[in-house]
Order: C-alpha cells, then sequence, then structure tokens
C-alpha cells in the first residue's frame, strides 16, 4: 500500500450533474444516516469524473452534512476509489488466489509489453492505465479482467488482443 | 458511595467499583491494566489490543479489558505468560516503524508508549527491513503540530474532535501500515478546546506549539490550580520549573479531572493563560515615576489615604474570597465606598454550552456572596464625589477606553494594587505589586456556584504580597488567615459548616 493522501486538487469547483444528483437524491433515502452516503456519493463521483478530487470531497462532505475527514478517510481507505486521473480504459487485472493460479501474470506481462506501463501507472497518451487488484468475486471464472468496470472472464492473451482491438 | 463487587486479579481477592470496565475498576486499585486506545472521557474504542487481559472460568478467555465490564467474581489474570506475551507482542507491533526519537519527544517522561515498553516489553527490535517513514512535523492548527511516525493510531485526538468538540477535523486516512493521522486540506483544527488532544495522545505525536522543546517533564514540578480565565473555574495542573540563575516559572497549564466541573478538558485560551502569570508583571512600588520599597509605598499610601476627602475602593471580580473579605473590611473601616463594577469582564456571546463562560471573571459570584454592588452607577457615582481611588486589580480598562479613563481620573488620586504592569495601572498615581492567583491561596465561587480552594503554587525569587496583606497594611481590621474565615463565615451563610481544610479538593457546591 502506497500512500493515498495526497490528495489532488483542480482547482475548480465540483458538483454532480444532472444524473448524478438525481441519483444521489434517490439513493439517499435509503439510509436512516446520512453518512452512509459516503461510498455511494464516492462512487457517483467517480463515474461522473473517472476519479476524485480535493474538492469532489469537501463537496460529498457538506452535501452529506459530514464530516470532510470522514470522506477522506473512506476515500483514502478503498483503493477502489481513484484519487488521480485514470487512463481512458482503466484496467484491473485480478491478483488474488484463483486468478493467479490461473496464469493472470500471463496476462499483466502481455498487458505490460502491449501498452508499455507498470501496474499502477498510466500510458503516456492518457488511453490506457492497468492496475492489479484483490479479488473481483469471479473467482469461478477466473483469471478475470475489468475493463471501466466491466467484467471480462475465463480471459488469456488471445481474448485480451481481441478485446483491445475493439478499443478505440 | 458506588456499588463494590469483588473480583480476583491474579488471583488477589480485590474490592471495586461495580458499572465500570476492567481498566477503570481495577486501576482505581492501583493495578495497571496497559492501554492506549481507551480514555475514559471517549469511552472504548477497542484497536489497540493492549488491555488484553486473561479470564479464568467462563467467558472468553482472553478479553480487552476496555470493553469488559468489572463483575463479581470475575478472575481477571494480568501476569500469566501467555498475557505476558500478548502485551510483548502487541508492543512489538507498536515499534516496528516508531522512529523511538524520545530524546528530542516532548513526550518522554509521561508517555505511555516509553512505560509500556520498559514495563512490558523491553527487547531488542528484530527489523531489519526500512521503517515505514512518514511526516514528522504538519501544522494541524490551533497551535498542535503533529508528528505522524510517534503515532500509534490510538483514535483519541480523532474522537476528541467528533465526539467532544463535534467538529471533526481530524481523521484517520490511508490504512495497514501506511495509515495515518490526517486533517482535510484546508480544512485544519478549528476549535477552542483543540489542544486537548495533545494531553490525550499517549505518546508524542501531538505536541503544543506553544510547549514543544521548553522543557523535559521531569524538570518540572506539577501543582494543583484553578484556572483564572473565566467564571467555569476548571482545575489544572501547574507545570513549573526554577531554572538555573531564573525565576520560578510556568511552562503550561494543563487540564486535571475534575468530574463536577471540567471533566478531563480545559479550553485554549485558559490553557494559554499561564502567560500573564509571567509576563507583563508589576514587580516594584512606585509613586509617580520614583521606584520604591513596599514598606515606603505603604507609607505613601497611607499618607493619600489620611489626605483623601472620600475614598472609593474598587475590587477585582477576580479576587479570592479572603481578599475580598479583607478589602471589603477596609473599606468599612475607612469609611469608603466599596465597588465590584466589572462589566468589561463579561464578553457576551463569547461563552458556549461546554466550559467557556462569557463572564471572563472568576469569582463574581464572590462579589455577590459578600454584597458587594457592581454596579456602574454605584461605581460612577461614588467616583465623582471621591477624592482617591483605591483599585485592587480590577481591570477597568476592558471597560473603558483611554479617554474614558482620563476623564474618570481627573483630579483624582488614584492607588493602583495590582499583579498587572498595563497601561491602566501606568496612570495611577502610586502602584504597589502584588502576588497573582498562581502565588497565593485562597477560594473562589463559580459559575455554578461551586466553591473551591487553591493553593500557593509558584514561589517567585522576590515574593509578592497578597493583597489581603495590603488591604491589612493599609489599616484593614482582618489580619490573620482565621479573622478572614471566620468574617466570611458571618456573611456567607452557607460556609457555616465549613472551614479551608473541610472543603473538598473536588469544591464544594453552595446551596
Ligand atoms: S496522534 Fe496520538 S491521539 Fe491521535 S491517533 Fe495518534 S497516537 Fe492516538
Ligand atoms: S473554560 Fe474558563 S476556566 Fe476553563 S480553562 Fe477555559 S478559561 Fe479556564
Ligand atoms: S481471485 Fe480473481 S476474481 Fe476472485
Ligand atoms: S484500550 Fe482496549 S483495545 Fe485499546
Amino acid at each position: 500500500m502506497s500512500d493515498r493522501s495526497q490528495l489532488i486538487s483542480t482547482g475548480e469547483p465540483f458538483k454532480f450533474d444532472q444524473e448524478r444528483d438525481t441519483e444521489f437524491e434517490r439513493l439517499i433515502k435509503r439510509y436512516p444516516e446520512r453518512e452512509s452516503m459516503i461510498l455511494p456519493a464516492l462512487w457517483l463521483t467517480q463515474e461522473q469524473e473517472g476519479w476524485i478530487s480535493a474538492e469532489a470531497i469537501a463537496y460529498i462532505a457538506d452535501r452529506i452534512g459530514t464530516f470532510a475527514s470522514k470522506v477522506f478517510e473512506c476515500a483514502t481507505f478503498y483503493t477502489m476509489y481513484h484519487l488521480h486521473p485514470m487512463g481512458k480504459y482503466h484496467i484491473c487485472v485480478c491478483r488474488t488466489l484463483s486468478c493467479w493460479l490461473r496464469d493472470k501474470q500471463a496476462i499483466v506481462d502481455f498487458l505490460k509489453d502491449e501498452i508499455g506501463i507498470e501496474p499502477g501507472q498510466k500510458s503516456e497518451d492518457g488511453r490506457f492505465s492497468l492496475e492489479e487488484v484483490e479479488c473481483l468475486g469471479h473467482c469461478g471464472t477466473a483469471p478475470v479482467v475489468q475493463i471501466n468496470g466491466e467484467f471480462h472472464e475465463e480471459m488469456d492473451v488471445e481474448k485480451l488482443k481481441a478485446l483491445l482491438a475493439e478499443l478505440n | 458511595m458506588a456499588e463494590m463487587i469483588k473480583l480476583f486479579v491474579n488471583g488477589n481477592e480485590v474490592e471495586v467499583e461495580a458499572g465500570k470496565n476492567l481498566i477503570d475498576a481495577i486501576g482505581a486499585v492501583g493495578i495497571e491494566i496497559p492501554h492506549l486506545c481507551y480514555h475514559p472521557a471517549l469511552g472504548a474504542d477497542g484497536n489497540c489490543r493492549m488491555c488484553l487481559v486473561g479470564l479464568e472460568e467462563g467467558g472468553p478467555p482472553l478479553v480487552a479489558a476496555c470493553k469488559t465490564p468489572a463483575a463479581e467474581g470475575m478472575k481477571v489474570l494480568l501476569d500469566a505468560d501467555h498475557i505476558k506475551k500478548i502485551q510483548h507482542d502487541v508492543l512489538e507491533f507498536q515499534l516496528i516503524n516508531h522512529p523511538v526519537d524520545c530524546p528530542v519527544c516532548d513526550q518522554a517522561g509521561e508517555c505511555s508508549l516509553q512505560d509500556y515498553y520498559m514495563t512490558y516489553d523491553g527487547q531488542k527490535s528484530r527489523m531489519t527491513v526500512p521503517q515505514v517513514t512518514k511526516s514528522k512535523k504538519m501544522d494541524f492548527g490551533c497551535g498542535v503540530i503533529h508528528d505522524q511516525e510517534r503515532c500509534v493510531l490510538c483514535g483519541r485526538c480523532v474522537r476528541f474532535c467528533r465526539q467532544i468538540t463535534k467538529t471533526g477535523e481530524l481523521g484517520i486516512v490511508n490504512r495497514t501500515d501506511t495509515a495515518r493521522v490526517a486533517i482535510f486540506p484546508g480544512r485544519p483544527l478549528d476549535n477552542r478546546y483543540a489542544v486537548n488532544v495533545v494531553d490525550l495522545c499517549p505518546v508524542g505525536a501531538m505536541t503544543s506549539a506553544d510547549f514543544r522543546f521548553k522543557q523535559r517533564v521531569w524538570f518540572m514540578k506539577k501543582e494543583r490550580g484553578v484556572c483564572h480565565g473565566c467564571s467555569k473555574g476548571c482545575n489544572i495542573t501547574i507545570d513549573h520549573n526554577r531554572e538555573k540563575d531564573q525565576d520560578d516559572l510556568i511552562y503550561r497549564f494543563r487540564p486535571l479531572f475534575n468530574e463536577q466541573i471540567n471533566g478531563y478538558f480545559i479550553c485554549d485560551e485558559g490553557r494559554l493563560s499561564y502567560r500573564d502569570e509571567n509576563e507583563n508583571r508589576l514587580t516594584e512600588a512606585r509613586l509617580s515615576k520614583t521606584t520604591m520599597s513596599l514598606d515606603k509605598a505603604v507609607t505613601a499610601g497611607l499618607k493619600e489615604i489620611k489626605r483623601a476627602e472620600g475614598i472609593v475602593i474598587l475590587i477585582s471580580p477576580d479576587c479570592s474570597l479572603e481578599q475580598m473579605v479583607s478589602v471589603k473590611s477596609l473599606a468599612e473601616e475607612l469609611g469608603a465606598t466599596l465597588s465590584g463594577f466589572s462589566d468589561g469582564y463579561i464578553k457576551k456571546g463569547d461563552g458556549d454550552d461546554y466550559l467557556i463562560q462569557d463572564d471572563k471573571a472568576a469569582n463574581r459570584a464572590g462579589l455577590a456572596a459578600l454584597n458587594i454592588d457592581s454596579s456602574q452607577t454605584g461605581f460612577e457615582e461614588a467616583l465623582a464625589k471621591a477624592g482617591l481611588l483605591i483599585n485592587f486589580n480590577n481591570d477597568l480598562s476592558l471597560f473603558y477606553d483611554e479617554s474614558s479613563l482620563k476623564k474618570l481620573f481627573k483630579e483624582k488620586r488614584v492607588i493602583g494594587v495590582t499583579s498587572r504592569n498595563t497601561k491602566l495601572f501606568q496612570m495611577a498615581n502610586l502602584v504597589i505589586p502584588v502576588a497573582s492567583f498562581t502565588e497565593y491561596s485562597g477560594s473562589i465561587i463559580s459559575c455554578d456556584n461551586i466553591l473551591q480552594t487553591f493553593n500557593r503554587a509558584i514561589t517567585k525569587n522576590d515574593t509578592l504580597v497578597d493583597i489581603c496583606e495590603v488591604a491589612s497594611l493599609f489599616g484593614g481590621p482582618l489580619k490573620t488567615d482565621r479573622d478572614r474565615y471566620d468574617e466570611l463565615k458571618k456573611i456567607v451563610v452557607s460556609l457555616n459548616d465549613f472551614d479551608p481544610d473541610t472543603i473538598p479538593a473536588t469544591g464544594l457546591k453552595l446551596t
């Protein structure tokens, strides 16, 4: 784990777009405590912007009516939240047991070669970022790759090649 | 009286209070259970595991003492080998990334981690990999400097800001060995009790910008005191030291637990008010521009009194009951009008619903108990007719600006009997320096009508007299502590049954 507490500031105020705003209001009714909205609100932000800025964290805290320190805690605790901009295509490769045993390494090595980046990095043209993640919960169909949140199961290098070719 | 129960610690029977957790219950009879995250004001969090103890028979064999209520017949194990091993192991974890910079750490000497290491661990580090490094000096605001590397992540500071001040500035960010305490960028500590996190922190991770590097704690002497910053009367520990060739100086005030007054905390302003005890003090008597001995000044004062046509005596609402009653008797003796006018001490709207009061006077209730008139008209009308004002440490400049003061004092003689060398007292014709509240013993009544006594904590190289003494030198009839107390008892009915020695250390709620 690395230090995730150095937040990036955009210098621009953040706010939910119309769609997320509506979704926020729909979801918050589910919870007896407004603070329970911290995680969903972080997701909404990431969906909207691809990552979560310092301004977004302050916005979420104020919108929910909780301490910024609490949203800060959650955002830095869960590695699934991106605290800096990712590539246009963010590729996650599962590195937990099942996927490891079914040769996730071949996939990672291929991607390293193909895109020219290490896990944790973003390609220079900003098209790709790569990350190794813990169990994605689809162990039965390992190895699993996730691209922008979409699951691709029983992956191998051939399938991945085809998949990348489809991306623009 | 709380209900008592019997339980066993390491096979020995002890009697403890029911309804407390094991740390507090057993701690009260002098048996320590090491703990880092638990604090009685913040409750049990259960995150540090330092407090694990064994239970024989019934229940789980191992429990967190902070989360376990003391129960009748419980068999608590503290000295078994497996418990000692746990304590050692928990400490070894804590110390993996700890910088152990005790030689330059303010907390050394009053650090739980240091003490526990000496008591429960004492082993060499087995770590061969480089330590995780973090920030060593972060300005969190409000005079709190944070060292992330020393932090044991007990969360006390975080819980204080969430539960007590409800301002929530602090959080623990990241996780695993990169976890650390942080403020959200741009939202630093911003509450009037913030420096309490320094006292709460069991290690040297939270330090006070004011106190940092000033003293090693073991050189300081500690005395109980009562803060005079406002009418709440919070209990404090006065940490002071006389360094070689220097005067006895106060280095910090810290909160002292008093359940019925301030609990475990004090406000930051009160904490820093120790500075007024060290700085800007009046130390020499002076007539116009000539400094002189106390004797000579008293003689000069007596001359003024003799000459005066009409005297007003003004007393500070910070004075002790003993001082008030001495000055009151003096006023009666001299046929002077006595006033406790001090509206300037009241800062409307400044107080909160926790400790801080609007009224910055420590003993206004004392004025009332002694029937001393405090009205503005009373004071101004009497002064208009008088030729001499004797001001016992009352800071009139809190109410009047300079030009109003000049008008007020026009064609009057003014004697200032004061601990402070301020503009106001520079306007007086004669000034006599007196002791400040850390340098005398006395009693005061708080805004909650609690009577508290306190003893002299500081002895200056050149000791200054108490206001009681000056009142007596000016011809006041009360000469001894006994005289003063007997007089007090005559006036204040609720003191009838009490003597200074029988007033409990934690204060006496007057009815
Ligand atoms: S700074 Fe001190 S009080 Fe706060 S979590 Fe760290 S060790 Fe505990
Ligand atoms: S609340 Fe008042 S009495 Fe208590 S520490 Fe602060 S100033 Fe002193
Ligand atoms: S181990 Fe990869 S999805 Fe569970
Ligand atoms: S004091 Fe019990 S777990 Fe920390």
